[in-house]
């Protein structure tokens, strides 16, 4: 069933225009993440589904309701703010029973409902403490339960986990995750992490410029990139020129440096017509071949240029004839296997359903 | 450093020791003020209990300070939210102009606002045109504790509680008003205290009721009754004081409430 849909959404602040054109239908019970770098128009975005920006034009519909003219306070949208915005005079019960000020419940029923919802993030028994004593995950939890206390169709997250540090980041992803499955409630994250967007949302929208470049499955997007700006942002990706000869159910291409390879209609994701193309390759799929070692797939002579050590995995930078930036690719280390030097000759196994072609 | 610090502490002596006079003479068992002291008495401060036209001024007084600080103190509320709301057009100007009165010279501010009453206006002098008067001095310190006060809030604080249901009246006074409170109060006690023992303005601007600083200057021209103003004086620094001791506590209570630093205040 489809929640929320926004046709045809257009903002200006003054000259500028902050979203552009943009098109889409969240459905019930979904995680939606909205990725992009800042300044890409994704707060803003959420603020017009809160009701705290105004559409410039198009619509917003939530729960097939025009939310046109309808404030913040009346919408079926609850918000989870970057800052937390916890209220500093108040104690966590309070903070967390600030919404049901005006609900038809007893005095009783409310205090039960706050207990439930600090439970329901972990935060059961604090709620005699001062928001000011709390810790940045603790204060994120106390923000989350006091949003999720009204039973929203919708709860909006704009970059909840950006202040915590990496280890509580990590933790509050599964967190936020398990909860979002257990209340049945559709998701909005707002973030530019990439990793955190592929690793909780459903579906979701990459924006550049107030527009929507590409909106699919994290897997989709990652494996299939329609452009070479959205390719870029999502993971590590090196970057081939090519010229393609013919389309059609196989894609006739020339590659530099690998030569000329025939790659499936559906690794060319974005519209590919004859002539120049860009050519994407993930470092995870090409390998480096050690010595001795022989291989079913394609390869090509190398040299390596770079090392990078990362414990479970090293990162190199090869040479190749015919490229003139190297390639990065990633190899586990396994038991046994050797960490190359710099300036070593080797050979790189490649595969040409690993090539990518990039739309513009 | 040596001669900074020989000279900071010049600058005290020279600032405060004539205060200290003030209740060394207001104990002080002679008619005439000079050294050396004659003995302990209390005598000048029952003379005040028995002044019945200070008294008046006293109360004339109070009254007017009073009201200067809940006037100022409700326009500054308004001057401070606005000054924290999206830019506006002449938004900078206008609250420079507004922060204006804080340099003017008060006698200055004090003719000119003779003319507008009497002769623009064709008003009659009372207890009101000092309120307005006080009031137009007071509010760039109302201004200045107040704007720190709302400008140190987070903005999302208020967006919160719009989102949780409240309305924009609602949400400004379950969520703004008790965190600007202390600035609040700051800026009361500051306007109360600056109304108080202000001199000029009143003493062109009251007309057959006297304020207490005016009564006192009054009292000058009679020798004999300069210990009394010493006893009032020393009353009203202990008062002001205390009171921008008060002040100031609040101001910083307000800011770890709202849990900042401390970037400078009045005292």
């Amino acid at each position: 069933m489809t929640l929320i849909q926004l046709s045809g959404v257009n903002k200006h602040f003054g000259d500028y225009h902050a979203l552009r054109d943009i098109d889409l239908e969240i459905q019930q019970g979904e995680f939606f993440s909205l990725l992009g770098p800042s300044g890409c128009g994704k707060t803003t975005l959420l603020r017009t589904i809160a009701g705290f920006e105004d559409v410039g034009s198009g619509s917003i519909r939530i729960d097939g309701r025009d939310m046109k003219g309808v404030g913040p306070n009346l919408r079926p949208t609850n918000m989870v703010f970057q800052s937390y915005a916890i209220f500093p005079h108040l104690s966590v019960a309070e903070n967390v029973g600030f919404g049901l000020r005006r609900a038809d419940m007893t005095r009783d029923e409310k205090t039960r409902a706050v207990g439930e919802a600090l439970e329901m993030v972990g935060l059961g028994g604090y709620g005699g403490r001062a928001a000011n004593a709390l810790s940045g995950g603790q204060r994120q939890r106390v923000a989350l339960a006091r949003a999720l206390i009204l039973k929203p169709k919708v709860l909006l997250l704009d970059e909840p986990l950006s202040a915590l540090d990496k280890k509580i980041r990590e933790q509050m992803q599964v967190e936020l995750i398990k909860l979002q499955r257990e209340v049945g409630i559709t998701f909005i994250l707002v973030t530019h992490d990439q990793e955190e967007a592929l690793v909780m949302s459903d579906r979701i929208a990459v924006m550049f410029d107030g527009g929507i470049g590409q909106m699919d499955d994290p897997e989709t997007l990652y494996r299939r990139p329609r452009s070479k700006r959205v390719a870029q942002f999502i993971g590590m990706m090196n970057f081939l020129d090519g010229e393609v000869a013919a389309t059609g159910t196989e894609i006739e291409v020339t590659v530099q440096g690998l030569g000329r390879c025939s790659v499936a209609a559906e690794q060319a994701p974005g519209a590919v017509a004859p002539g120049p193309v860009s050519i994407g390759i993930r470092p995870e799929t090409l390998s480096l071949l050690f010595e001795g070692e022989t291989t079913t797939r394609k390869e090509v002579a190398a040299v390596v240029d770079e090392v990078v050590y990362y414990g479970d995995m090293t990162y190199y930078d090869v040479r190749v004839d015919g490229i003139e930036k190297p390639l990065t690719l990633s190899m586990k280390n396994l038991i046994g296997r050797p960490v190359l030097d710099v300036g070593t000759q080797t050979r790189v196994a490649w595969d040409e359903r690993s090539l990518v072609l990039l739309g513009h | 450093m040596r001669g900074l610090r020989i000279y900071a502490i010049a600058y005290l002596v020279f600032l405060y020791a004539p205060i200290f006079l003030l209740p060394l003479f207001a104990f002080n068992d002679a008619d005439i003020i000079a050294f050396p002291l004659s003995g302990f008495t209390t005598h000048w401060f029952e003379e005040l209990t028995r002044n019945a036209a200070l008294q008046a001024a006293v109360r004339n007084s109070l009254i007017i300070a009073a009201s200067t600080a809940v006037l100022s103190t409700i326009l500054g509320i308004c001057a401070a939210r606005a000054a924290t709301m999206a830019d506006w057009p002449l938004k900078r100007p206008m609250m420079g102009l507004i922060m204006l009165p804080l340099v003017l010279p008060e006698i200055i501010v004090a003719v000119s606002l003779l003319v507008v009453i009497v002769q623009v206006f064709g008003l009659g002098l009372s207890n009101a045109t000092i309120i307005a008067a006080h009031t137009l001095i007071c509010m760039p310190f109302s201004i200045a504790v107040l704007n720190g006060a709302f400008q140190n809030l987070d903005p999302a604080l208020e967006e919160a509680a719009l989102d949780l249901g409240e309305s924009r009246w609602s949400a400004f006074r379950l969520v703004i008003l008790p965190l600007v409170m202390p600035g609040i109060i700051s800026s009361l006690l500051i306007s109360f205290t600056i109304s108080l023992d202000e001199f000029i303005i009143a003493f062109f601007l009251s007309g057959a009721n006297p304020t207490m600083p005016v009564y006192i200057w009054g009292l000058l021209r009679f020798p004999g009754q300069l210990p009394v103003v010493m006893a009032m004086g020393t009353i009203l620094v202990a008062l002001s004081i205390i009171l921008l001791t008060i002040a100031e506590l609040m101001r910083r209570r307000g800011l770890k409430r709202a849990g900042l630093k401390d970037t400078g205040g009045f005292l």
